[in-house]
């Protein structure tokens, strides 16, 4: 019933879940994507927040700060929700879903950001969150101009369509993932690793590297 | 040749790049976060020129996820410049004393008659009119029990509606009954805000 064009990217589906023109549907390539989001997502719910160790410089001396679970509960909380964002934006089949799971995903990075009350952190939580807010106007614009050019949201029909997305709206979409998902970009990055609470910040990398590879096997079928 | 989709995409853009040179050029965290929020709203006046029953679709799970950013941003900005101890000067004038009960008496009945969404945020209206007329020792949890049960009998007028919709004018009187009743028990909730222990 569903065919993707090209398969150079997607491969064959493994899996189809149509909700109407909403199809969620997995390839080989979502489907290791989305693995490896559950396998960090679980990695979130089980891992025991780790304690951080200043090194005094010059000296032998070692400063563990003791950090309980119950202060990062929120941070498990938001890192937990961003990898359910990421499933679901790897699962998605359209491209209006894909462009609010990553949305979503970048709230989940603010919330996992902002959890520290320290200043310098929240300071990079705030940027962070202003650029993300300003991405949501080529992401959300992106999806909007595909919608309005070729009548479909649908990944499935925009690929079997021949001049599928125009290219102001692919690049429009890929701006905004990279201002919306994709927090390497930002210094909130650098900042939070002077902040404890190790196992939830790697679900920032993951989730960005996830958007990162999806947005391109998007870009490329479409 | 030049339609009106694009002529509106134009102006949309325009609007979208003005925006974004502001926000550039602001230095101000607040009025940076005002600016941002801005150009959220023009994001959705593009999705808005499509101009079918799917952008109306789509306007909002935008526009809610604006919200959140915004709220999100919102409590990191007060929590970094540590603005969480509220500002205790309750607004105080004299018909604050007397007329509350009134209205808020004629505005509830007026919003049992019309029921409903409707008739629940001008119930709503009312009680946040009491609230913050009168002095506030309510019992929230109270009010949020009531909500809550609201909108269970509001869920099983769906049920009803899919599984048996020969009782379809009961299930309207329930669904009405209860979004009314969620509406004013939510709003009224607004008017307790004032930043006290409980709030």
């Amino acid at each position: 019933m569903f065919e993707l064009s090209s398969s150079s990217v997607g491969g064959q589906e493994l899996f189809v879940l149509p909700f109407g023109d909403i199809v969620d549907y997995f390839t080989p390539y979502t489907t290791a994507l989305f693995l490896f989001a559950l396998v960090f997502t679980l990695i979130c719910i089980f891992s025991k927040p780790e304690k951080q160790l200043d090194v005094a410089f010059g000296t032998d001396a070692i400063y563990a700060k003791d950090v309980t679970g119950k202060e990062l509960h929120f941070r498990r909380f938001m890192a937990i929700a961003c990898g359910f964002a990421t499933m679901g934006a790897v699962a998605s089949g359209d491209v209006f879903n894909f462009t609010l799971f990553v949305s979503m995903v970048g709230v989940c990075i603010i919330g996992i950001v902002a959890a520290v009350k320290s200043k310098h952190v929240l300071n990079a939580a705030y940027n962070y969150g202003i650029i993300s807010m300003l991405a949501t106007v080529p992401l959300f614009g992106g999806a909007a101009i595909t919608l309005a050019t070729t009548g479909t949201l649908s990944i499935w029909e925009l690929a079997a369509i021949a001049p599928a997305m125009p290219w102001i709206a692919k690049a429009l979409i890929l701006i905004g993932v990279m201002g919306e998902g994709i927090a390497p970009f930002y210094a909130a990055k650098a900042e939070l690793f002077r902040a404890p609470g190790a196992p939830y910040v790697i679900m920032i990398h993951v989730s960005s590297l996830l958007m990162f590879l999806r947005v391109v096997e998007i870009m490329l079928t479409v | 040749m030049i339609d009106e989709y694009a002529i509106g995409l134009i102006i949309a853009l325009i609007a979208v790049i003005i925006t974004f040179v502001a926000a550039i050029r602001e230095n101000n965290d607040i009025h940076r976060l005002i600016i941002a929020d801005l150009a959220e709203v023009s994001a959705l006046a593009i999705i808005a020129l499509i101009a079918t029953d799917l952008a109306e679709a789509l306007i909002i799970p935008g526009l809610v996820v604006g919200i959140s950013e915004l709220m999100a941003l919102s409590e990191i900005y007060l929590t970094r410049e540590g603005l969480n101890s509220p500002v205790k000067k309750p607004f105080r004038i004299e018909v604050l004393d007397t007329a509350p009960t009134i209205i808020a008496v004629i505005l509830v009945g007026y919003g049992i008659v019309l029921s409903g969404f409707t008739g629940g945020a001008v119930a709503g209206t009312g009680m946040i009119f009491y609230f913050m007329g009168k002095r506030h020792a309510e019992r929230f949890a109270l009010i949020e029990a009531v909500s809550g049960y609201a909108w269970a009998f509001w869920i099983v007028a769906f049920f009803i509606f899919m599984v048996i919709p020969e009782y379809w004018f009961f299930a309207v009187m329930l669904a009405g009954g209860a979004i009314l009743a969620k509406v004013t028990a939510k709003m009224s909730l607004i008017g307790t805000m004032r930043g006290g222990n409980n709030v």
